[in-house]
């Protein structure tokens, strides 16, 4: 067998202001045209594996690191940073903030110009960088206009330019939408074909899976707990820990006793919604900026009682400025938006905020205050709600999301899955009667942030809950309705069996259909409604053929 | 969005020159300015800026909205030092009163009265129109001068890599940075914050910003040590660099620093020579 490109031996790491190592006696290797997949749930020591392959740790990250890296052959311990850049290329989490240039064309000439290549040298390599990736089109565009898919593209053509034989990427698909993460995945996959060796970082292993990963190094706190092909994989893992396929999770589910039903929004009684005026009301909105005429273009849509919707739809689809026009953040330019039956043009912000809770996507961008209680108080005091009954509030609040006695510590402190928490805490402190959620599973692994669904929509007080997403399957297991938007129009309305049956076309709106959808689709005569795949392992009648043929579909 | 570059390709007087050459022509001008006083001398350099503010090729639409800020600020401070008559008495020590204004009222026996007088009056609009001088050479910046070519401009000007570089990428990030405040606002004001409601002293009011300022500066924390990992692994600061772009200097640029450093020279010697301290008519 040739020489591995990338050989690992006992590798463990301690981050020097840590007590525990982050990784401990990694051993592993990898081949040209290899690609790799590394999973495990946040907090495993992913990448701190990937900062050890491409020599930040220790150069920038300081510590103990014990044990022995070779890239192609080479032990990386004295080499520097330049050198390794080279072999190695690494593509961070968020494009955008290791995105560095201006304009396009300097962003991907970056690394050329820190090597002091020739001039001329770095503009063929630009340009076969862009035209490789498919996106020389942007090549004088400002980086900063770009959409998420094309910033990660940008990003990765700035790696590539410098010809690496080594590709990590960290959670590339973490910020993009469905129709995004294909393209991705499918120029991974291409860039493997063609000798590449990939490392690739990532939650939804269950996308990854269509591109075929040679194999799978699966970590938890900090080893390996797997090494192999993807067939061992379903062997060792939990369907509840890792997102697996639709087919695989209904034939393991089997087993076990089907999940616990949930009480969705408990406050609210079947026979009260029905001839209620509508909670929030969209009257033919529409919305622009100067610059951007046609954000939202004649919308009419409602939010009534008991409504769990999930909202649908490509990056820059309009789906966060229609929220924002529900809290009264934007206001229409035309139309009108009616909460509680008073039109949003005459009520502040601050008074919207008494019905309609808005959490945003990331915690970081709201926690200030120096305990969790302040956090959650801040809100309620806002609204003038007298002391005794904000602490009630606070209290209530805390123990909806599982946060009680956590009160005195600094919310900055603690885990993002918990900031998660508090920042929907901090909303609910406040008494809405209605939830909005910004990609609220965002940044958080697979089973950490079911949980939290199955949490939230179980949630007391609330009567509507409306979230934002990427994630098909989220829709398809808590949302009893969902809309769908394309380039500022609401283009679909309703059940989710009834919106997401036409998966032809819901390919046209930059919506990739998953396992579970097809298996629900297939199963839809006998369940009468989507269900997670748990719940469909326990219909009386699914049987052996059906699931065989969903497993075929997704692979 | 609370900022964004302005900047495009315009049929303009600044963009006409390399951008190297502009600066060395503003640091010039924002020196001589500074060396005078006198209302007439001012008069020159505020000629010359409103020449580069009306051929920069920006519509009023454009900066309306800077330009009226700042137009109204230093018409406040202005009027400020014209009321109280401070700052003046390090270029003037007689004053010549024209009106005395005693206002009908007293307060605890003390009876608040305004002294008019030609040398507050000079001084006033001298101050003004040196601001506003500088004010309009630096307002068409942003909108003129190519965001991606600040680090090579400043390479150009002698500055090392790495200080040329990090002056770029304040560039690249000053609009990341607006929509990181921007987002921040409208969380807050999603939970009942407004901005509006502040009130206090100074010390109160800093600690009622608080909910914008720590998550911003939380934000760019975090944001920053992404930041410093994707240099490092793309081997910043390992050797001297190459800039894709290039500049060159045409006959015009060569002519501007010329004129420059004779602007400069000039204002130099005539200072030095004790021109242009303040000065007010001899009507008296």
């Amino acid at each position: 067998m040739a020489q591995p490109l990338v050989w690992v031996n006992n590798l463990s790491f301690r981050y020097r202001d840590r007590p525990e190592p982050a990784i401990r006696e990694i051993t592993f290797e990898a081949q040209a045209g290899e690609l790799l997949l590394i999973a495990g749930a946040s907090g495993c020591g992913k990448t701190t594996l990937i900062r050890c392959l491409n020599g930040l740790i220790p150069r920038s990250y300081k510590g103990e690191l014990n044990g022995e890296i070779l890239l192609d052959g080479k032990s990386i311990a004295n080499l520097p940073l330049s050198r390794i850049s080279q072999m190695v290329g690494t593509v961070l989490q968020d494009p955008e903030r290791q995105i560095l240039g201006t304009r396009v064309r300097n962003e991907v000439a970056f690394g050329l110009e820190n090597l002091g290549l020739p001039r001329q040298e770095i503009v063929q390599r630009i340009d076969e960088a862009l035209s490789y990736l498919g996106i020389h089109h942007l090549r004088d565009r400002e980086t900063f206009n770009l959409s998420g898919g094309e910033k990660q593209k940008v990003a990765l053509a700035g790696v590539l330019a410098m010809r690496p034989k080594i590709l990590l990427l960290d959670e590339p698909l973490a910020s993009l939408d469905p129709a995004s993460a294909q393209e991705t995945l499918r120029i991974v996959r291409q860039m493997v074909d063609e000798g590449l060796c990939v490392l690739m970082v990532e939650h939804r292993v269950e996308d990854v899976l269509k591109i075929h990963p040679n194999r799978v190094l699966l970590m938890e706190e900090g080893k390996i707990r797997y090494l192999g092909d993807m067939a061992g994989l379903y062997r060792v893992v939990n369907y509840r820990e890792i997102k697996l396929p639709a087919g695989e999770v209904l034939k393991r589910a089997r087993q076990d006793a089907p999940p616990p039903i949930l009480q969705v929004l408990p406050s609210v009684q079947k026979e009260e919604t029905d001839g209620k005026p509508p909670l929030v009301r969209f009257e033919q909105v529409s919305f622009g900026y100067e610059t951007k005429p046609n954000v939202l273009r004649k919308i009419d849509f409602e939010i009534r009682r008991g409504d769990v919707i999930a909202v649908l739809g490509a990056n820059g689809a309009g789906k966060t400025t229609l929220v924002k026009h529900a809290i009264g953040l934007l206001k229409p330019t035309s139309g009108r938006v009616l909460i509680n039956g008073v039109d949003s043009h005459h009520l502040s912000v601050a008074e919207i905020a008494r019905t309609l809770g808005y959490v945003f996507q990331s915690p970081s961008h709201m926690l200030f205050a120096p305990t969790v209680f302040e956090e959650l108080a801040f809100g309620p005091r806002n609204l003038d709600h007298p002391p005794h009954q904000v602490e009630k509030e606070v209290m209530e609040a805390l123990e909806i999301v599982n946060l009680s006695g956590r009160e005195k510590e600094p919310p900055l402190a603690l885990s993002f899955g918990q900031q998660k928490r508090v920042s929907i805490a901090a909303v609910l402190s406040m008494r809405s009667r209605i939830l909005i959620m910004d990609e609220p599973t965002a940044g958080q692994d697979y089973q950490n942030y079911m949980d939290f669904m199955d949490a939230i929509v179980q949630l007391p007080n609330i009567e509507a809950i409306l979230f934002i997403t990427h994630d098909l399957d989220l829709a398809i297991i808590y949302a009893n309705r969902v809309a769908l938007m394309s380039e500022g129009r609401l283009v679909a309305d309703g059940a989710p069996q009834e919106v997401l049956r036409d998966v032809e076309r819901l390919m046209d709106w930059r919506l990739v259909p998953t396992s579970l959808l097809r298996l629900n689709l297939e199963l839809l005569p006998n369940s009468g409604k989507f269900l997670r795949a748990e719940a469909l392992a326990h219909l009386p009648s699914v049987h052996l053929g059906g699931k065989e043929n969903s497993r075929e579909s997704i692979l | 969005m609370l900022v964004a570059w302005r900047y495009r390709e315009r049929r303009s007087l600044v963009q006409w020159f390399d951008p190297r050459a502009w600066f060395i022509f503003y640091a010039a001008f924002l020196a001589s300015t500074l060396l005078f006083w006198d209302l007439r001398f001012l008069a020159v350099f505020a000629l010359i800026a409103l020449i580069v503010l009306l051929t920069s090729g920006v519509s009023w639409r454009e900066m309306r909205r800077p330009l009226l800020f700042i137009f109204a600020f230093i018409t406040f401070f202005a009027f400020l030092t014209f009321l109280t008559g401070r700052g003046g008495i390090e270029v003037y020590r007689q004053e010549h009163l024209i009106r005395k204004i005693t206002f009908p009222f007293s307060i605890f026996g003390w009876q608040p009265a305004i002294q008019i007088t030609w040398e507050r009056t000079f001084f006033a609009f001298s101050q003004f129109l040196r601001v506003f001088s500088l004010a309009c050479m630096t307002v068409v910046i942003p909108y003129t001068i190519n965001p991606a070519h600040y680090g090579i401009t400043f390479r150009g000007l002698g500055l090392p890599d790495k200080i040329a570089y990090a002056i770029d990428l304040t560039m690249r990030f000053i609009p990341t940075f607006g929509r990181d405040f921007q987002l921040t606002l409208d969380a807050q004001r999603a939970r009942g914050y407004e901005l509006e409601k502040i009130r206090g002293g100074i010390i109160a009011q800093v600690r009622k910003m608080a909910p914008l300022i720590v998550p911003v500066t939380i934000h760019a924390i975090i944001a920053s040590e992404d930041i410093i990992d994707a240099m490092d692994l793309r081997a910043f600061g390992v050797g001297p660099r190459v800039w894709l772009e290039t500049l060159q200097y045409r006959l015009r640029d060569k002519i501007l620093i010329g004129f420059s450093a004779l602007l400069f020279l000039v204002s130099l010697a005539l200072s030095f020579l004790s021109y242009g301290k303040f000065w007010v008519p001899p009507i008296f």
